[in-house]
């Protein structure tokens, strides 16, 4: 079973990742599952809940920021370049 | 500069359970030997387009030693932190689009990002990569829209994709030394206080340069192994379902298996 980067949040990440890997073979797999509504997404904000607290104590949340700033800064200038 | 390198590769597996075992990759050890380098692995979004159907999904895993050995030897240990924790945080996108048949991926790392990035991107298709276009255009031509049926085309014993790595390094450049050195950069005093003005002296392009090969001279080995991870996951999941698979490993790791309500 996969870690969480935060070992606090297995519990629920664990809960999540199970009902979202049976949501996507069963459902979206069969053309099915086309709702961000779905049987998982309860699951999923007491995840993020406890996943948004580590991101922050660990600075990812800025690597995150500076990743898609970087990003954007290199789409403008592919689209300068044409 | 950007060096990049670009595979190609098929799978003998169908599309929608490539993609299954694309989410499941890193998901236990036992499931994927080749991923005891993976700590950790979390989702921070995950949603459905609702006009195209397309599921985006980003991630964040935790990998040891994404930074070559080689290259850490070519930095001072104020930048690599010592060179004893390597481990390096990769940011990882992936569209799936069930109904048109592909799935495009985007991994890039998180940090060391001023000394070497790396994006990995990949495109897998129900359709070999030079017949994409084509079959995009009989689509377009045939006036598909969106939702309107599932998956109605016969489903192709082969999942086919294209990797392509991208190399670059930006190592005594100015902008990236100051995201890398954003921490210790609280007075505004220019000059060689910076890594650039550290590297700059014995040639900070062929530095780049050698970075950016070393890193690329290592593509294929790690090619190799996630397409054999890939592969193991692939093979259990031919034998048993997805659910079955999980289950077995809960039974594995001595917990309780989830009631499956």
């Amino acid at each position: 079973m996969s870690a969480s980067l935060a070992p606090e949040c297995n519990g629920v990440k664990e809960r999540y990742d199970t009902c979202f890997l049976k949501w996507y073979s069963e459902k979206y797999l069969r053309g099915t599952g086309k709702t961000d509504d779905n049987e998982c997404t309860k699951l999923f904000e007491d995840y993020q809940k406890c996943l948004s607290v580590a991101l922050k104590e660990r600075g990812i949340d800025k690597l995150l920021k500076e990743a898609r700033e970087d990003n954007k800064e290199n789409d403008a200038e592919h689209m300068k370049r044409k | 500069m950007v060096l990049t390198h670009t595979t190609n590769h098929t799978y003998s597996h169908p599309f929608p359970t490539v993609t299954l075992a694309f989410f499941l990759r890193y998901y236990s050890p036992q499931l994927n030997p080749f991923s005891s380098h993976v700590l950790s692995t979390d989702t921070i979004s995950s949603h459905v387009d609702p006009d195209t159907g397309r599921l985006h999904t980003t991630r964040i895993h935790l990998k040891r030693s994404r930074m070559p050995a080689a290259v850490v030897k070519l930095l001072p240990t104020s930048v690599t932190g010592g060179g004893g924790d390597k481990s390096s945080y990769v940011l990882e996108n992936s569209v799936v689009d069930i109904r048109e048949g592909w799935m495009k991926t985007e991994s890039q790392n998180l940090n060391f990002t001023g000394i070497l990035s790396i994006v990995e991107q990949q495109h897998y298709s129900v359709s070999p990569p030079d017949a994409t276009a084509s079959s995009a255009e009989r689509d377009s031509v045939l006036g598909t829209s969106p939702l309107a049926s599932t998956v109605a085309r016969p489903i192709s014993p082969n999942t086919f994709v294209t990797t392509t790595f991208s190399y670059r390094s930006s190592l005594g450049n100015k902008k990236q030394d100051h995201a890398a050195l954003a921490s210790t950069d609280a007075s505004d005093e220019p000059g060689p206080r910076r890594i650039g003005g550290w590297i700059s002296g014995w040639g900070a392009n062929r530095i780049q340069r050698s970075i950016e090969s070393i890193a690329s001279n290592k593509t294929d080995d790690a090619v190799n192994k996630s397409r054999d991870g890939m592969r193991m996951v692939l093979e259990r999941l031919r034998s048993n379902g997805v659910v079955a698979v999980l289950m077995e490993l809960r039974r594995r790791e001595g917990k309780s298996v989830f009631d499956q309500s």
